[in-house]
């Protein structure tokens, strides 16, 4: 197991060094705004300036300098560079913004699986009863509404500022943990719930896919032939198997969405690393938008990790050598 | 039940959808009877909380980089300049700093200003500005440490001023202090501008012996550590780093050693809190409608909420005219070379449909020229109906002139029936590419093939419209918002040959004519006003006869108050001025 793990890790560092390359080369191939320009302000035309700019942020070495030189930083120091835009150390901004971003997507999550999995098991188990097209129904509208839309229409509804009926905290109202746990709580009840939406609906559609397949299977006759309970079928044998595939886009979501929930953060004004990615992108920020890939890259890849270690307790089948 | 059921679902569906779009339209509120807001300054209420909304974050806060709009609505909170706008005044500036205004000498080559005493910074450095403070703060400036982008421009001209991006700061011989109160510039020549010049923030008083350590760094470290001389203040920590979160919030308290007697700021409120992120602006739009005690930072509210405010909520929206919005037409591109092919052009453009893809006449007037309403030199260069030119006349655009100069030009159908394509850049999202495409259309209705190119805001300057070599022949989403209220610096940059350059260009349609060229450098070296207004004026009426653009909107800003907010506008920025601003 611990070789497996330190294997797999040797690839994570092989992927993001693949990754932040691949960031490096689209920057400079795809027609961005130009990082010296910005900084000098949208009038300045003045060479000495700009060539100062350059020479100041290094953009006056050819990309594959820089990108050595910012590798060379970044393996060597932990260093993700500073801002073109506003001068801050890049690794602190992220580390900043970290604990609003996991705050959102890991209370989404529990919620996604706690009302994903029983909505899923249920309408496995009673199909083709009305309770199983409602809440089929209900998921179909989940996931065809996105996110953003869903996060305005909730404001418009609930918002305590702007909404028609005032009963939860509206956008920009993030609170840290640190600050106020209640504060912190209720300012994500919203975010919570929208961006728990469509994961949710997705999630029971998913398990009750594959539950239904399950519950046909031989063995589960078997089990029900020793005489065990319907739930204890259901539950021990059926939803552990049926669930693995779900284990499986769960870590996948968890760690895409620690990289960044850019819709839901922007939508609420969730202080997170989606919102700095995105203002990243929209400034030519490129350390800023290096490190927020490398971050996102580096949650994605943990957490594909952490699913297949997981694999080998859910499935027995599944053991890693 | 089953078809009951979705029959039930779906009515549920549509009534919660419903209701959540006449939540999104609705403003709430009942029709307001009324004027709109003036945004004019009044005595207010001394006390409470002012929290300004932003989308994005602010670009720059150290005083010797800050050169934005939103950046200038704090920092002119913050920091004293020499000379600074009083809200209502466009024209000229009030002392600040300064103890009175700059006296001229030597044929206007040297300007002297005085500087009141006593205005202290706040902690912590706790002692009095001085003269060789002003002096560090504009050296300072030049250095790339603190890379400023109109420090040659306007302050290029005194004796012995370095180019950018110095390593170190050097000393500028043409700036003297002969004592902790007078500051004296030499300069190589007479410049009116430089007098108005002294309203920027970059003579804004920068403490050396304090600061230097932190301008060591490049870049300088000393935005975050910064002595403020105005009435407000960034909050500090204990470790006397101002605690500013960038991308979520900075608040601005009192300054303890701001005294009311130096200052003509009212500084009304105790405490001002800027809240950046609100990215998605119609929900912040409608969170400072509904609200207490808010007011728009760095956005204007979308036309929707426009509309619904001036129906709905009007003391609470204002409109600031601005600047003023055209389309460049590259004079170096053929067939955009030919004088007749641009007149052509200019005179089939409906402006009013280009108007209203920014919401209509509440957003500003049609243009007919490029100096803006208020602004200095405007009656001279024709006011309101613009230089008697017929290719600006019509506002909806009028075909049968416009065939008539493609006759001119060469086309004998009066349409365009060349070989070129016209290269457009454009942008690629709001309303500046509904503009675009609007634009686009009138262009093909000449028969000019367009090759339009969508790309981001930042992307379509940096990389297209302001670099030369890329010879783009048409930027349908420019304008120019002046440094401050002079001719200069609305005509130097856009249209005077002299100003092309290969990067970062704003003379986007390359006009490059020696006449014009030679009346700005006579102008520049003007310091009378009248004779600058004048000056001016005809130079407008200069380059509209050269058609070298289509303008068609002079811009009216609209910004939006809490009720219980006694907003104030700075004319000369469009945007709140935070100074004047109170709770009621």
């Amino acid at each position: 197991m611990v070789t497996y793990i330190l294997r797999r890790l040797l690839w994570a560092a092989l992927l993001v060094l693949v990754v932040s390359f691949v960031t490096f080369v689209i920057f400079y191939a795809l027609p961005s705004a130009d990082p010296a320009v910005l900084r000098a302000g949208a009038r300045s035309g003045n060479q000495a300036l700009l060539e100062s700019i350059r020479d100041t942020l290094g953009l006056d070495e050819p990309w594959y300098v820089q990108y050595a030189q910012y590798m060379e930083r970044l393996l060597f120091h932990f260093d993700f560079g500073f801002s073109y835009r506003t001068d801050a150390p890049v690794r602190e901004q992220i580390l900043d913004r970290i604990p609003a971003t996991a705050s959102l997507v890991l209370g989404a999550a529990a919620v996604w699986i706690a009302v994903g999995i029983p909505v899923g098991v249920v309408s496995a188990t009673r199909r083709r009863s009305w309770i199983d097209r409602i809440a089929m129904g209900a998921t179909l509208v989940a996931i065809s509404a996105p996110v953003y839309w869903l996060g305005l229409v909730v404001l418009y509804l609930f918002a305590d500022d702007i909404g028609r009926f005032p009963l939860f905290k509206g956008s920009g109202s993030y609170v840290p943990l640190t600050e106020s746990p209640a504060g912190w709580f209720g300012s994500l009840l919203l975010p919570w719930l929208v961006l728990a939406a469509t994961a949710a609906a997705f999630y029971a559609r998913l398990l009750r896919g594959n539950l239904a397949g399950v519950l046909s299977e031989d063995y589960i006759r078997t089990a029900r032939a020793k005489g065990l309970s319907e739930r204890a079928v259901v539950w021990r044998h059926g939803v552990r198997s049926a669930i693995t595939p779900v284990v499986t886009v769960l870590g996948l979501d968890i760690g895409i969405l620690l990289g960044g929930a850019i819709l839901t953060e922007t939508v609420f004004n969730i202080p997170g690393v989606g919102r700095l990615a995105f203002s990243a992108i929209r400034g030519a920020d490129l350390p800023m938008i290096q490190g927020t890939v490398l971050i996102g890259a580096l949650f994605i890849i943990l957490a594909n990790l952490v699913v297949d270690v997981l694999y080998g307790f859910l499935d027995p089948r599944v053991r890693i050598g | 039940m089953s078809r009951h059921a979705w029959r039930v679902l779906a009515l549920a569906v549509a009534a919660l959808t419903g209701l959540a779009i006449s939540a999104c339209g609705g403003g709430g509120g009942r029709d307001e009877g009324g004027a709109i807001g003036t945004g004019a300054p009044v005595k207010g209420k001394k006390g409470g909380t002012l929290k300004a909304l932003y989308a994005n974050d602010l670009e720059h806060i150290d005083p010797g980089e800050a050169f934005y709009q939103p950046d200038y609505m704090m920092v002119f909170a913050v920091h004293r300049p020499l000379y600074s706008f009083e809200p209502t005044n466009l024209e000229v500036a009030s002392p600040d700093l300064a103890a009175a205004p700059p006296k001229l000498s030597d044929g206007g080559r040297t300007v002297t200003v005085k500087l009141k005493p006593g205005v202290r910074y706040g902690p912590p450095v706790n002692r009095t500005a001085t003269s060789a403070d002003v002096k560090y703060a504009i050296e300072r400036a030049f250095t790339a440490a603190v890379p400023n982008g109109y420090a040659p421009t306007y302050f290029g001209i005194v004796e012995g001023a370095p180019e950018p991006g110095r390593k170190k700061s050097t000393d500028i011989k043409g700036i003297e202090t002969p004592d902790e109160e007078t500051i004296v510039f030499r300069l190589s020549e007479s410049s009116g501008a430089f007098v108005k010049a002294l309203s920027l923030p970059i003579t804004a008083p920068v403490p050396e012996d304090y600061a230097k350590r932190y301008d060591a760094e490049t870049p300088s470290q000393y935005a975050t550590h910064q002595a403020a001389t105005g009435p407000y203040m960034i909050e500090a920590g204990k470790d006397g780093r101002i605690t500013y979160e960038i991308g979520k919030r900075m608040t601005l308290v009192r300054n303890p050693n701001w005294r009311a007697a130096t200052d003509f700021r009212p500084a009304y409120v105790d405490r001002i809190e800027l809240t950046m992120g609100n990215e998605d602006t119609t929900v912040a739009a409608r969170q400072i409608l509904r609200g207490k005690g808010l007011i728009n930072g760095d956005f204007p509210p979308d036309p929707p909420v426009i509309k619904d405010a001036v129906r709905r909520r009007k003391s609470q929206i204002t409109f600031a005219p601005l600047g003023n919005r055209y389309i460049g037409l590259n004079t170096k591109v053929k067939p955009l070379d030919d004088l007749n092919v641009r007149k052509a052009i200019i005179a089939a453009s409906d402006r009013n449909a280009l108007r209203l893809t920014r919401g209509g006449p509440i957003v500003g007037d049609l243009a007919t020229h490029f100096l803006a309403p208020g602004q200095p030199g405007f009656a001279e260069a024709g006011g309101t109906k613009g230089p008697n030119l017929d290719f600006i006349q019509n506002p909806d655009g009028s075909m049968a002139l416009a065939a008539d100069y493609m006759k001119k030009a060469g086309y004998a159908s009066g349409r365009y029936t060349g070989s070129e394509t016209l290269t457009m850049v454009g942008d690629d999202s709001g309303v500046g590419a509904r503009t675009a495409e609007v634009f686009q259309s009138q262009l093909q209705k000449l028969g000019f093939k367009v090759d339009f190119r969508q790309v981001p805001h930042d992307t379509m300057f940096s990389k297209f419209c302001n670099v030369p070599e890329a010879r783009v022949a048409v930027c349908p989403n420019v304008g120019w918002l002046p440094d401050f209220a002079d001719g200069q610096a609305w005509f130097d940059p856009t249209f005077s040959g002299e100003s092309i350059v290969p990067e970062n260009n704003s003379n986007w349609a390359q006009l490059d004519v020696p006449a014009i060229n030679e009346a700005i450098d006579e102008a520049k070296k003007i310091t009378g006003q009248a004779e600058r207004d004048e000056a001016w004026g005809k130079i407008d009426r200069m380059v509209m006869a050269q058609a070298p653009a289509v303008p068609w909107i002079w811009d009216n800003q609209a910004n939006i108050a809490s009720s219980d907010v006694q907003g104030a506008i700075a004319r000369w920025n469009g945007q709140w001025d935070l100074s004047f601003t109170s709770i009621k």
